[in-house]
């Protein structure tokens, strides 16, 4: 039997948030283990904060993850790892990714103060450190562009994540389901972003919490 | 992918999102026809029966609302077909004056009515708590709590349907439709479409007066029947620890008690109840009999704990019954397991083996000074646009917005807060129509398409026919772009992606005896203000349409058609900082920049609708080129 294994994923809407859990999930169902998941769909808006609560195990029945159950969370956009901190257990893994998409609501108090400046990842990153020492920032954005498409960036974040010896799905399978999910003229590049993903973690992530071989 | 597993023929399993396997089981059930108004959270119900219909010989429409929707199944039913709708709760609401009648009548073909709630209002404006739509309508209601029970709840709810001759509720809460999880499926066998003989005798399916008082007598053993029907249905479950403590349950509640109760360590006795209307009440009973102290656990109303309650008064008087009424659960929002943990070890005098509060007090200290981010209009919206004109053109006018549901309701979320006054589909021009006596002020109506087609004709008709003085400003995105950017009567196809014919707006308002109509680009926006300057000075009743597509749907037409979209930049030599731009405008693509504190624009967000360009006083905006 699979271990349990609960990821909150955050990011902004529009960032392939909801895509990223199809995946998790295909992949779990190709590789027999019981998943589910809550996630939020309704206001198709871009730009607002959006979340997905993914859960791994065959005992599991809340779509929810509870406050403090989250054994990672996963973060697209940095401000939002912060926002949804709550659900992080103690000595849970934050994988966040360095990119910060200003709110307007931010940018619009930001404007009345001269002095201002915006929050940043390292200011989330401080803040995080103080609940857990297990804190990874991989900068999504560069890789994704660098792997040749900057909308690769869920699949630079899943690359990281499926580096997790916690993680009880195996990492073929996850590369089978994002071959199977996304647009066929598009599989090199999000194969490519999943691996860099991965190296980024191998540098920054692997020295914080057991990682696969 | 997802289409493909609901469309396989074979049998399988496979990771499904709710909506679809509830998609999934109907067809298993050779659904014939199918209609339905976009809402969420049942929105990806409709959105998978359009994009699989092509596959099948099942009927569609996307309806002009919830009220038609029903009705189309009705009809069909009545012929004896199979069908199915499925709506938001408030939809059931516009649905309802039909929805009751139909319970007397009755159907022939199996018809599904999924509708569900949204504890939280996530995407809603309200919590309403659809359950009490069973009890007060007399039809079966049947509530599954995951995918797999969706599946087979849809299955079992066309043949009840077909053996009782009524309509069956699934009713569902956002927990359940947007939970996906691992579904088991069978294989698709369906039978041609085919016609069938009207036979019934005249009048079977009309009530009023005499058939109706015949019609109640007959529903009400109905009812019976059906519950004696669930008393043993394997939709229910108990199961029996041989503690005192018992917990009733139902949907999304059975999955955080069961969670909780192993958080707690505890083994309580379960009753989840699957079928909620008509409530089992002998297997309630029998239940409420085993135990000392019964935890109710659901969401919003007391439903099931009035119930119960009612059942143990005569069962077993002294039961503890803990719940709502207790002050253990509360009525407001959404649970999760850490809320029901809470609630349980409370009534049992246990301590959670975690402090949430103490957790959440934590958390709360971490994100001070976190920034909100509440959804906003896209880069590129064309009410984005419409709204920057629109209050350019009332600058210095006293004036007071009654608005509508749709994408522009968020204008009156921070920073844009605009609009005084949202109730439900349609109701911006009943509401304007009341202001326009009470109030000194201009009085401006707002409305989409969409929602327009949906409940808004008989607002103008009657505004027309008294001559109310408001102006109303029509924001045509061509869509129905908040739920997904579905098809609505003005869009030249329907579901499955079949043509149909596009209602003209601005010919229906014409038709209905409004002369001064005033037809706007919102992208071209300084223009597009004038002109709205012009017809809000003069008397109403009369309409502003301010036409351009949805960005988000209007951006996946152009990838189809292979056209990049391209971004803007801000010549940081010319802007001189008048954050126009930010303080007007409002657009997540555009921020400040920390360095030199002049606006900058990210490429990845912007989508060139250039509107903020012709904002600028500056001309600071430019095509961003070759990069």
């Amino acid at each position: 039997m699979a271990k349990e294994f609960s990821v909150y994923m955050a990011g902004v809407g529009g960032q392939g948030l909801v895509l990223l859990s199809n995946v998790i999930g295909a992949a779990c169902a190709s590789a027999g283990i019981r998943a589910l998941t809550g996630e939020q769909h309704g206001l198709s808006q871009r730009s607002g904060s959006i979340n997905v609560h993914m859960r791994i195990g065959e005992e599991i029945r809340s779509p929810l993850i509870p406050i403090g159950g989250a054994d990672a969370i996963l973060a697209l956009e940095a401000l939002e790892a912060l926002r949804y901190v709550e659900y992080l257990r103690p000595g849970g893994v934050a994988i966040v990714n360095s990119r910060v998409q200003h709110p307007i609501s931010e940018t619009t108090e930001h404007m009345k103060e001269k002095t201002a400046v915006y929050m940043s990842a390292k200011d989330v990153e401080e803040r995080l450190l103080k609940i857990t020492d297990k804190v990874s920032l991989i900068d999504a954005l560069s890789i994704a562009r660098s792997a040749g498409n900057a909308l690769t960036e869920n699949i630079v974040m899943l690359g990281a994540l499926s580096t997790l010896d916690a993680l009880p799905v195996p990492e073929k399978a996850l590369k089978d389901a994002v071959a199977a999910t996304v647009p066929k003229k598009a599989v090199d590049v999000n194969l490519k972003a999943f691996d860099m993903g991965k190296q980024a973690a191998r540098a920054n992530l692997c020295n914080l919490v057991k990682c696969r071989e | 992918m997802v289409a493909a597993d609901v469309i396989r023929k074979g049998a399988g399993r496979a990771f499904m999102l709710c909506n679809e396997a509830i998609v999934r089981a109907a067809i298993e059930s050779d659904v014939k026809v199918v209609s339905a108004y976009p809402g969420s959270p049942t929105t990806e119900i409709l959105d998978t029966f359009s994009e699989v219909a092509p596959q099948f010989d099942y009927r569609m429409e996307i309806s002009a609302n919830e009220k038609v929707a029903l009705e189309t199944c009705a009809g069909a039913s009545m012929a004896g077909l199979r069908t199915m709708t499925s709506m938001k709760s408030v939809g059931l609401n516009v649905a309802s004056d039909s929805f009751y009648s139909l319970s007397y009548t009755g159907v022939k073909g199996g018809m599904v009515l999924a509708v569900a709630d949204d504890p939280q209002a996530h995407s809603s404006q309200s919590e309403q708590d659809g359950r009490y739509f069973g009890p007060s309508a007399y039809v079966p209601m049947l509530e599954p709590s995951d995918p797999q029970e969706a599946m087979a709840f849809v299955k079992k709810a066309f043949e009840l349907s077909e053996k009782h001759g009524v309509p069956m509720l699934l009713r569902t809460t956002t927990r359940v439709n947007h939970q996906s999880g691992m579904v088991e499926f069978a294989e698709i066998t369906r039978k041609p479409f085919e016609k069938v003989d009207w036979e019934h005798p005249v009048g079977r399916f009309v009530t009023v007066a005499d058939s109706a008082r015949t019609f109640k007598l007959a529903l009400l053993d109905r009812t019976e029947r059906v519950r004696e029907e669930f008393e043993s249905s394997d939709m229910n479950t108990v199961t029996l620890t041989g503690s005192e403590v018992g917990i009733i349950t139902s949907g999304a509640g059975y999955n955080y008690a069961v969670d909780a109760a192993k958080v707690l360590g505890i083994g309580p006795s379960i009753l989840k109840l699957g079928t909620t209307f008509p409530l089992p009440t002998r297997l309630i009973a029998d239940f409420v009999k085993r135990h000392r102290t019964i935890i109710v656990v659901e969401e919003l109303s007391p439903y099931l704990e009035q119930n119960v309650m009612a059942v143990a008064k005569d069962a077993n008087p002294s039961v503890r019954v803990v719940g709502k009424g207790s002050g253990h659960f509360s009525e407001a929002f959404e649970y999760n397991t850490n809320i029901v943990v809470d609630g349980m070890a409370k009534a049992l005098g246990m301590t959670p083996p975690v402090d949430y509060a103490a957790v959440m007090t934590r958390a709360t200290e971490l994100k001070k000074g976190l920034p909100d981010r509440p959804p906003t209009f896209c880069p590129g919206c064309p009410h984005r646009a419409s709204l920057w004109a629109v209050r350019q053109a009332l600058k210095g006018v006293k004036h007071v917005l009654s608005t509508d549901i749709g994408c522009y309701s968020m204008s009156f979320l921070k920073p844009v807060e605009y609009g005084d006054s949202l109730l439900s589909m349609g109701a911006s021009l009943g509401v304007a129509a009341g202001m326009q006596y009470a109030v000194k002020q201009k009085v401006v109506a707002m409305i989409g398409d969409s929602t327009f087609w949906h409940a808004g004709l008989p607002g103008l008709v009657n505004a027309v026919h008294h001559g109310d003085d408001f102006t109303l400003i029509l924001l045509d995105n061509s869509v129905t772009a908040m739920t997904g950017q579905q098809y609505n009567p003005g869009s030249d196809k329907s579901a499955g992606e079949r043509a149909a014919k596009p209602l003209v707006v601005e010919n229906v308002i014409r038709a209905m005896g409004i002369e001064d109509i005033t037809i706007v680009d919102p992208y071209d926006v300084k223009k597009a203000s004038a002109a709205m300057k012009e017809a809000l000075s003069r008397k109403g009743p009369n309409v502003i349409i301010s036409r351009r597509a949805c960005a988000l749907y209007a951006d996946r037409q152009k990838r189809k058609r292979g056209e990049t979209i391209g971004s803007n930049r801000v010549d940081k030599d010319v802007c001189k900082k008048p954050y126009t731009c930010i303080r007007q405008f409002h657009c997540p693509a555009i921020s400040i920049d920390d360095k030199d504190r002049k606006a900058t624009i990210t490429k990845e967000l912007c989508d060139r609708c250039d509107v903020c360009a012709k904002v600028c006083p500056f001309g600071s905006i430019r095509e961003r080129e070759g990069e």
